[in-house]
């Protein structure tokens, strides 16, 4: 006890009161520094041989909620999923335009609809004819530029994932960077604090991009890992890497093969070298990578998909047509002739039978396929799910082709001959009783404009007819939408539209009825890959009413996705609040504390002005 | 919902505040747009709907224009039939009148007034609305009918009307203007009438005789001949005998000569001779020169009309029959004309199927109307056939059988006129005035039903003003406080208070 440790215990407070000082200061320099946790400063009491008592700054301590911290990643993976795909829905309806605009897909078609009702009450006006000529075009150019635009807003999404990788990279190798910094620090000073608030700052980040789960270790080292248990970071840092493809087609697709894939995938090297793929093993649920692989792997590719089946409906209906087979019998034997030489890729011939024995009916779909690797077809090659689908040959003439029929057919009692020509001939089992056939078609695409029916290829695939055509490459259909266009020969001659024989007259309004007719009413039956419908019950209905359930579904995604947004913006602004209100600084508080330290440091001042009073007085007395 | 502290930063505050700010410019967009949204999403559950009312609006637009473009046409067609039945009725009337006239000038007026109706009616049948042919069935580019010039006089090589009628009158007067009939005398005491192979001039039907001690054979025989027998005994004053003949256009002319002791003998009548071979002798007289008088009336007015039912009942696929000639006088057959060589009327499209089929409007879903016409349906051919022959006929006042021939041509043309056939005028007139029935009220449910879908698709993507601008008032009153206690809330901070 004794006067000079009063001296010390109030020199002991001053620097106290000056760490603190510094730490208000600090505080409120950084109040609107993102990712800055308020400090407090750790003072404990030091106690001398007896009872003298001083005061030390032993640690800084950051202000947080670690159990709100781990919350906050969580939802900050969900809410830039739902920001990032809500903005992308927000620019995917832009492509259906305004409702009732100008712009609007279903305005352009009905002006090519209502054009068609004029050309139909006057077949012989030409301004009538041009009028469907301009309006089929702006639907055709419509069409086409939706399907660029989606496959712009794919390609965006590949950029996106491009960019947000880079991010990533840059967010992971900083962690374990900072990791090594702060396994390095010597004690737990201020500048811990900075490395701490720093290393959260880039967990913060990686967590908007990627779900992530970030495990504490011991020596204040962290882990990261995704939700799905590969590690991020360690004590050093993996590599994601994206191999972004410059242009984007319809055809272009994620698929587990590397040498059919046609879009970039995410492939992750650990620090030892060894590579995972994070698509394939779906490691990616949340955050902006998971939002932007949505979009390019399944919204956007099944929004051309919807728009692919509006052209190819609007193309074979007006171009395709069937023929019935007539009936034919041989002895006991009855069925069918009809004549297949006029079918293209694509086209189709459809037998229907009834066993007799069980009274189930039955449909057999053959398809004429020009590329035999396409072979053999799945049944989900045509929208109907009740079909049997065969592939059919064709280079090896009739007799190759009757022979691939009946070994199709074998099954079922059914024989096919070819009595001559190009006829198919589609005979029940006679006297066996046990097969009916009922009734055997074939569709052809009309692919000239004077065909002498009303059937005409009104829109065209590029300068090629659409048949519908399968390749090894798949569907004819796939990416129609964008080279749809309306057949370049008729607009040279808009005539065409009424005339479709030699010596149509004028008047006739045949050909623009049929158009009218099967663009508004004709029941088209739609492939469940169109997301509408499913394949037990595909969606049949019109054009426009096919039009109505894609902007329905559409519009409906949107909105839902805009709904999630909401909802993820206000958790997450609400959890920001509470971390906010333990982490951030509070300048009323640090004012406060800054008085406190005021007094404070005034009054060990004022101890150390008394004991130099009380050495002063003890001085005079000794002399 | 948690609260800002004073002095710290408050992310929801200024996230609703942000929030505010949007949805005022939103309200503000639909108040400029009318819109509810700009895009599909902002509609609601019922988006869907909207492309289906779209659709169904725009359908009945196309409805709505095609019924007013086809009610002009129909409106067109009911003027010009309108008119054609009164060009018929003038034409009828200038025949009756030329019937009560004493001499050949009435037929000429008649004539004259055929001409201008036919040329009228000519121009009625090419009526087009904007270009389209009304009467032309589906071949609505090219006109109906030719100009009354190459239906009368030809074109060049084409025959017209008056040559067809000529070589007709030709064949049926035959070079000795009896019909192609030979009126001899077998014996010295009977008369013989017989009619030549082909098929032109008149035709025996049958006889009837009271002419005592005189007997009538035939008609009999292939060709058909008649014989009267004076032989018998002399017939008495008044005794007749009447012969009956067919005309080339179907019809029928009775012929009676009746005895006389006169001489000489009054129109129609013979004198009874002293004997047996003088009676003969004056009847094959008589007989000749009645058979004479027919030939120029009747014959020529029935030659013409059979001539003209050809030449109208041809169209573009089947060219008029004609008299296969020359020599036209000794023909005794017909030949198919070619277009080359003689003229078709009627330049439409023809067909067999009904006219009013050849346009047919959809002017609802299920809902049509036919208004199509051909210029040679029925009702329209009688009446350009009618009044063009009455046109082609050349009746000269110096010929003595003028008035007679005048008489038995109106007498058949307004027979015809007054429409023969199963189809008239009227008929066209009635079913055209259905099909505008059907477009009125095809255009009034419209109407509704366009009112309807509208008021729906406003219900679902339209705003209304007073609803808007009630929303943009109470967000204005929320967001000036919110922004008033944010600002005093901010203002509100130690630091300010401490000197």
């Amino acid at each position: 006890m004794g006067l000079s440790q009063a001296l010390a215990s109030a020199i002991s407070g001053l620097k106290a009161n000056q760490a603190g000082l510094a730490l208000v200061a600090a505080n409120v320099a950084n109040a609107d520094t993102p990712g800055y946790v308020r400090k407090t400063v750790n003072q404990v009491a030091t106690g001398g041989n007896n009872a003298g008592i001083g005061v030390r700054v032993t640690a800084i301590q950051r202000e947080l909620d670690q159990y709100v911290q781990r919350q906050l990643r969580v939802e900050n993976a969900g809410a830039s999923y739902a920001d990032t795909l809500s903005q992308s829905y927000d620019r995917l309806q832009q492509i259906y335009g305004t409702p009732g605009s100008d712009n609007a897909i279903e305005t352009i078609y009905n002006n090519f609809t209502n054009a068609l009702q004029a050309l139909s009450a006057s077949p012989d006006d030409p301004a009538a004819q041009s009028g469907v000529v301009s309006t089929g075009q702006l639907l055709a150019q419509q069409l086409n530029q939706m399907s660029d635009s989606i496959q712009g807003l794919r390609s965006d999404a590949e950029l996106g994932i491009s960019d947000s990788v880079t991010k990533a990279n840059e967010a992971m190798s900083q962690i374990a960077t900072l990791n090594q910094r702060i396994a390095a620090s010597p004690s737990n000073d201020s500048a811990l604090a900075t490395l701490l608030d720093q290393r959260d700052s880039y967990i913060d980040q990686l967590s908007q991009l990627m779900d992530i789960n970030v495990v504490q270790t011991g020596n204040n080292q962290v882990s990261v890992f995704t939700n799905s248990g590969v590690q991020l970071v360690g004590t050093s840092a993996a590599t994601l890497s994206f191999d972004a493809q410059g242009t984007m087609t319809p055809s272009a697709q994620w698929t587990s093969d590397p040498a059919t894939r046609s879009v970039g995938t995410i492939t992750l090297t650990s620090p030892t070298g060894g590579t995972v793929d994070l698509i394939q093993t779906n490691a990616i649920r949340s955050g902006t990578i998971a939002a932007y692989l949505q979009m390019r792997d399944q919204v956007l590719p099944q929004a051309q998909s919807q728009l692919d089946a509006i052209a190819a409906g609007m193309a074979s209906a007006l171009s395709d047509k069937t023929t019935q087979g007539s009936a034919v019998t041989s002895g006991a034997q009855s069925g069918f002739d009809v004549d297949i030489g006029a079918l293209s890729a694509g086209n189709t011939i459809t037998v229907n039978y009834t066993n007799s024995l069980t009274g189930a009916a039955g449909t057999y779909t053959f398809v004429r396929v020009d590329d035999p690797s396409a072979l053999p077809l799945s049944n989900d090659a045509t929208a109907d799910p009740n079909d049997k689908v065969v592939g059919l040959d064709f280079s090896g003439g009739m007799s190759s082709v009757i022979a691939q029929i009946n070994s199709a057919l074998a099954s079922t009692g059914m024989t096919a001959s070819n009595p001559s020509g190009t006829t198919l001939r589609i005979l029940d089992d006679g006297a066996g009783n046990i097969c009916d056939v009922n009734s055997v078609s074939a569709t052809t695409t009309a692919t000239s404009l004077m065909g002498g029916s009303a059937e005409l290829p009104l829109f065209t695939d590029g300068n090629q007819a659409y048949t519908g055509a399968i390749t090894a490459l798949g569907s004819q259909s796939v990416g129609l939408a964008g080279r749809l266009t309306f057949n370049s020969a008729l607009a040279a001659d808009p005539s065409k539209l009424v005339t479709y024989a030699s010596g149509t007259a004028a008047g006739d309004s045949t050909r623009p009825d049929f158009i009218y007719q099967q663009l508004t009413g004709a029941s088209l039956t739609f492939s469940p890959s169109t997301g509408i419908g499913n394949a037990s019950t595909p969606f049949s209905g019109s054009i426009t009413t096919f039009l109505r359930q894609v902007i329905s579904q559409q519009g409906e995604a949107a909105d839902s996705a805009s709904n999630l947004k909401q909802g993820q913006d206000v958790v997450l602004s609400s959890l920001q609040q509470r971390f906010n209100d333990g982490a951030s600084v509070n300048v009323d508080q640090e004012m406060s504390n800054l008085l406190t330290l005021q007094n404070s440091y005034a009054a060990n001042a004022r101890v150390l002005s008394a004991v130099k009073d009380m050495f002063d007085t003890l001085m005079q007395i000794q002399t | 919902m948690s609260t800002s502290s004073i002095g710290a930063q408050s992310a929801l505050a200024i996230q609703q505040l942000v929030a505010m700010r949007n949805q005022f410019n939103d309200l503000q967009r639909q108040l400029s747009s009318g819109q509810k949204s700009a895009t599909y999403a902002g509609l609601g559950l019922d988006r869907g709907v909207t492309v289906s009312l779209n659709a169904q609006l725009s359908a009945l637009s196309g409805y709505n224009s095609t019924i007013s473009t086809v009610s002009t046409r129909i409106d067109l067609m009911n003027t010009a039939l309108s008119r054609m039945t009164d060009i018929g009725s003038t034409v009828r009337q200038a025949m009756v009148s030329a019937n009560s006239t004493s001499d050949a000038s009435g037929a000429v007026t008649a004539q004259t007034t055929a001409q201008s109706s036919l040329d009228e009616l000519l121009g009625l049948l090419n009526t087009d609305s904007s270009g389209r042919y009304l009467f032309s069935g589906r071949a609505t580019d090219t006109p109906a009918v030719e100009s009354m010039d190459h239906i009368l006089n030809g074109d060049g090589a084409r025959a017209g009307l008056k040559q067809l009628i000529s070589e007709r009158t030709q064949a049926d007067l035959g070079s000795n203007g009896l019909g192609r009939l030979t009126v001899a005398q077998p014996t010295s005491t009977s008369v013989s009438v017989t009619e030549d192979a082909g098929v032109f001039g008149l035709k025996l039907a049958s006889a009837n005789s009271t002419l005592t001690g005189a007997t009538v054979t035939g008609p009999s025989g292939s060709p058909a001949s008649l014989n009267v027998d004076f032989s018998g005994g002399t017939p008495n004053d008044g005794d007749a005998v009447t012969l009956r003949f067919n005309l080339p256009d179907g019809s029928t002319e009775n012929l009676t000569l009746t005895a006389t002791t006169k001489s000489p003998p009054g129109a129609n009548q013979f004198t009874i001779g002293a004997t047996p071979a003088a009676t003969a002798a004056n009847f094959q007289s008589a007989l000749s020169s009645s058979i004479g008088t027919l030939a120029g009336t009747s014959l020529t007015a029935a030659s013409a009309v059979a001539a003209s039912n050809d030449f109208f009942a041809a169209d573009v696929n089947n060219p008029p029959q004609r008299v296969d000639g020359p020599p036209f006088d000794t023909a005794t057959g017909m030949t198919a004309g070619t277009a080359a060589n003689t003229v078709v009327w009627y330049t439409g499209e023809s067909g067999s199927d009904s006219a009013r089929g050849t346009a047919v409007a959809q002017i609802d879903q299920s809902i049509s109307v036919s208004y199509g016409a051909r210029a040679d349906e029925d009702g329209l051919r009688n009446l350009v056939q009618n009044i063009a022959t009455l046109a082609a006929v050349t009746v000269s006042p110096s010929d003595p059988n003028a008035t007679g021939l005048s008489l038995a041509l109106n007498q058949r043309l307004s027979t015809n006129l007054g429409g023969t056939g199963a189809q008239s005028l009227t008929n066209i007139a009635a079913q055209l005035a259905g099909a505008q029935t059907s477009l009125d009220a095809a255009k009034t449910r419209h109407q509704q039903t366009g009112a309807t879908l509208q008021d729906y698709l406003q219900q679902i993507s339209g705003v209304s003003n007073e609803d808007v601008g009630a929303q943009i008032l109470a967000l204005q009153t929320r967001m000036q406080a919110s922004m008033q206690t944010t600002a005093m809330l901010f203002q509100t901070s130690l630091v300010n208070y401490l000197k």
